[in-house]
């Protein structure tokens, strides 16, 4: 059974918030908005947001590991959310695996909300209905979009490339391929939720400079003048014309 | 997590009228097994009004709760998934069932009837206040909720106050059965008191999710939230983090325990030594263990502590059993002499 979701990259997050702001935008004006805000331009402004991210710093001082992780709803294989609703508002579609709300059925009752156990339902007080990552799934099928926009608006705006959705079952897409690759995770696996979003953990990247010592071009290098003058050709005929050879070290930046 | 009035409003009438129905019927239902002497018809009748009057008024208010009151009816359609959809249906039928058992009671046409509703008023006001304790006791994410605690300890809080109010009822009326609903109101409150003594010592010895499990990340690793994604308060917030109840709950749990159980035991046991009863002392403890109950379910709520508070760092770890494979944050020691 299909089932999309996203797959996001902690190792090229840059936690920049274009994310979670291109949602709010998207989602505001189009099918299942508005999300509604209080006090937007005041001293306390609060609003509901289908994606948050959050930061947080690994380790101890000196060594310390920041990383940004943005969360909106993992859209669960087993989501508990979905059987605790009184009404069926909430429920997860068969064909994608998508769990929306239906805010025509929607009571407000919050119970959904008690039963997530990663706080990505936020209740409107204006609209009083209980709202949620929805996977764009006003853009996804929209067949009026080129094909390459058919994807959620946090993937289509992050600048690091750091966001990729698609079908996590299918053994061709790219998310499941990344997902075997780059060993994918996701949150709170205890809990029985089975989340369709998964996360690309961060790779620490480490160079011995040692190793590399002996290319690295310095003036105190016996062979400095040399490389200089095979490589740039410009350089020592210039040189040579207007300045004597001892100072060309000097001119260096 | 953050209390919603409605609810504890909701559990103070409903707990009374199903509390106040149970003892009632109870008495009717021995009557039968040539047990008793059963009631008058017309305490049966006042008392079936009370609790006919409670749930109504307990509906009503626990939809104020809700975002769109006009759509409750809705919440009959997952009963075979949510334990929400089930209080709805049974509180519902328990009214509706009341209401025919009274109307039969009153005209007196059939016996058969009468106790047929009468046993599934009883049964239906039972399997409303378990639905209602199991929508608390089944949400595996409020660790402190998820025991079957919760489950005893809110019908045992029904009973305390059902026998409580039946026992001024019974004083008024001035019935045989004062004594016997002295002790019972004795029995049940001292249950609850040790059961509400068990939920609080439990909370200490809960295993505790961290934040390396929520993120999945090795248990080794201290981690810390620098930036919750917004810079003032959000629904999850506010909704799972109650932070002035957190900080007044110091000052409302021996409030709630005192009004709850220690002063309606004493007066109880005054009662008892001293022989004397009015009517005074009985409303004393009736509203003694009601304003106590409504306190304890505010404090109920304010210990819940939902499992998302730990991606926004509100999530308690201190005073607690780490989990198995936790390893401690490194002393930093500063020596002079290196």
């Amino acid at each position: 059974m299909p089932q999309f979701a996203l797959v996001i990259d902690l190792n090229t997050c840059v936690g920049c918030h274009a994310c979670a702001t291109n949602c709010k935008e998207w989602n505001t004006q189009a099918a299942f908005g508005p999300l509604s805000d209080f006090d937007p331009f005041g001293r306390a402004p609060e609003g509901v947001w289908y994606n948050r991210v959050f930061t947080y710093e690994m380790g101890e001082f000196p060594e310390t590991q920041v990383f940004h992780l943005p969360k909106s709803c993992l859209h669960c294989q087993d989501a508990p959310c979905v059987p605790v609703c009184p009404t069926g508002a909430s429920y997860k579609r068969e064909q994608d695996g998508i769990v929306l709300v239906n805010y025509d059925d929607c009571i407000g009752c919050k119970l959904c909300a008690w039963s997530c156990p990663y706080g990505c339902r936020e209740y409107d007080e204006v609209d009083k209905v209980m709202k949620k990552c929805t996977l764009c799934i006003d853009r996804i099928y929209d067949e009026t979009l080129p094909p390459e926009h058919r994807k959620p608006a946090c993937v289509l705006t992050c600048p690091a490339r750091a966001r990729f959705f698609g079908d996590i079952e299918d053994p061709n897409s790219e998310v499941y391929k990344l997902i075997k690759k780059r060993q994918g995770f996701v949150l709170f696996p205890d809990m029985g939720t089975n989340p369709a979003n998964h996360y690309l953990p961060r790779q620490e990247t480490t160079i011995n400079l040692e190793e590399y010592e002996k290319h690295i071009l310095k003036p105190d290098n016996p062979l400095f003048l040399e490389v200089l003058r095979r490589h740039k050709p410009g350089f020592a005929s210039k040189s040579k014309q207007e300045q004597p050879q001892e100072h060309y070290a000097e001119q260096l930046p | 997590m953050h209390p919603p009035f409605s609810l504890i409003f909701f559990f103070l009438t409903a707990g009374t009228s199903i509390g106040l129905f149970i003892f009632v019927y109870f008495i009717e239902f021995l009557k039968l097994f040539g047990k008793g002497q059963g009631l008058p018809k017309e305490v049966v009748l006042l008392s079936g009004v009370i609790s006919l009057v409670l749930i109504g008024a307990g509906a009503i208010g626990a939809s104020f709760h809700l975002g769109h009151k006009l759509r409750a009816w809705k919440a009959i359609r997952r009963f075979r998934t949510s334990w929400l959809s089930r209080e709805a249906v049974f509180s519902g039928a328990y009214g509706f069932t009341l209401l025919i058992y009274l109307v039969l009671k009153y005209f007196e046409i059939s016996p058969f009837f009468e106790h047929f509703f009468g046993i599934l008023t009883w049964i239906l006001g039972v399997l409303s206040g378990f639905s209602t304790a199991m929508i608390y006791a089944s949400n595996k994410f409020v660790l402190e909720w998820n025991t079957g605690i919760t489950v005893i300890y809110y019908l045992l809080m029904y009973l305390m106050l059902g026998s409580s109010a039946f026992t001024i009822l019974s004083y008024y009326y001035n019935l045989t059965y004062t004594g016997t609903f002295l002790f019972l109101t004795f029995l049940f409150v001292s249950l609850g008191f040790g059961f509400r003594l068990a939920f609080n010592i439990r909370q200490f010895y809960i295993k505790r999710p961290t934040l390396n499990e929520a993120l999945n990340l090795p248990h080794n690793r201290p981690i810390r939230v620098i930036d919750r994604g917004s810079t003032t308060e959000n629904f999850c917030t506010k909704e799972f983090y109650y932070e002035k109840g957190k900080q007044m709950l110091p000052t409302f749990i021996p409030l709630a325990y005192l009004l709850t159980f220690v002063i309606p035991l004493f007066l109880l046991i005054y009662v008892w030594i001293t022989g004397i009863i009015n009517q005074y002392l009985l409303w004393i403890i009736y509203l003694s263990v009601l304003v106590g109950s409504a306190i304890e379910r505010w404090c109920f709520f304010v210990e819940g502590n939902h499992v998302q508070n730990l991606f926004y760092g509100l999530y308690p770890e201190e005073g607690y059993k780490l989990r198995k494979g936790f390893m401690e944050r490194k002393e930093t020691r500063i020596s002079l002499y290196g």
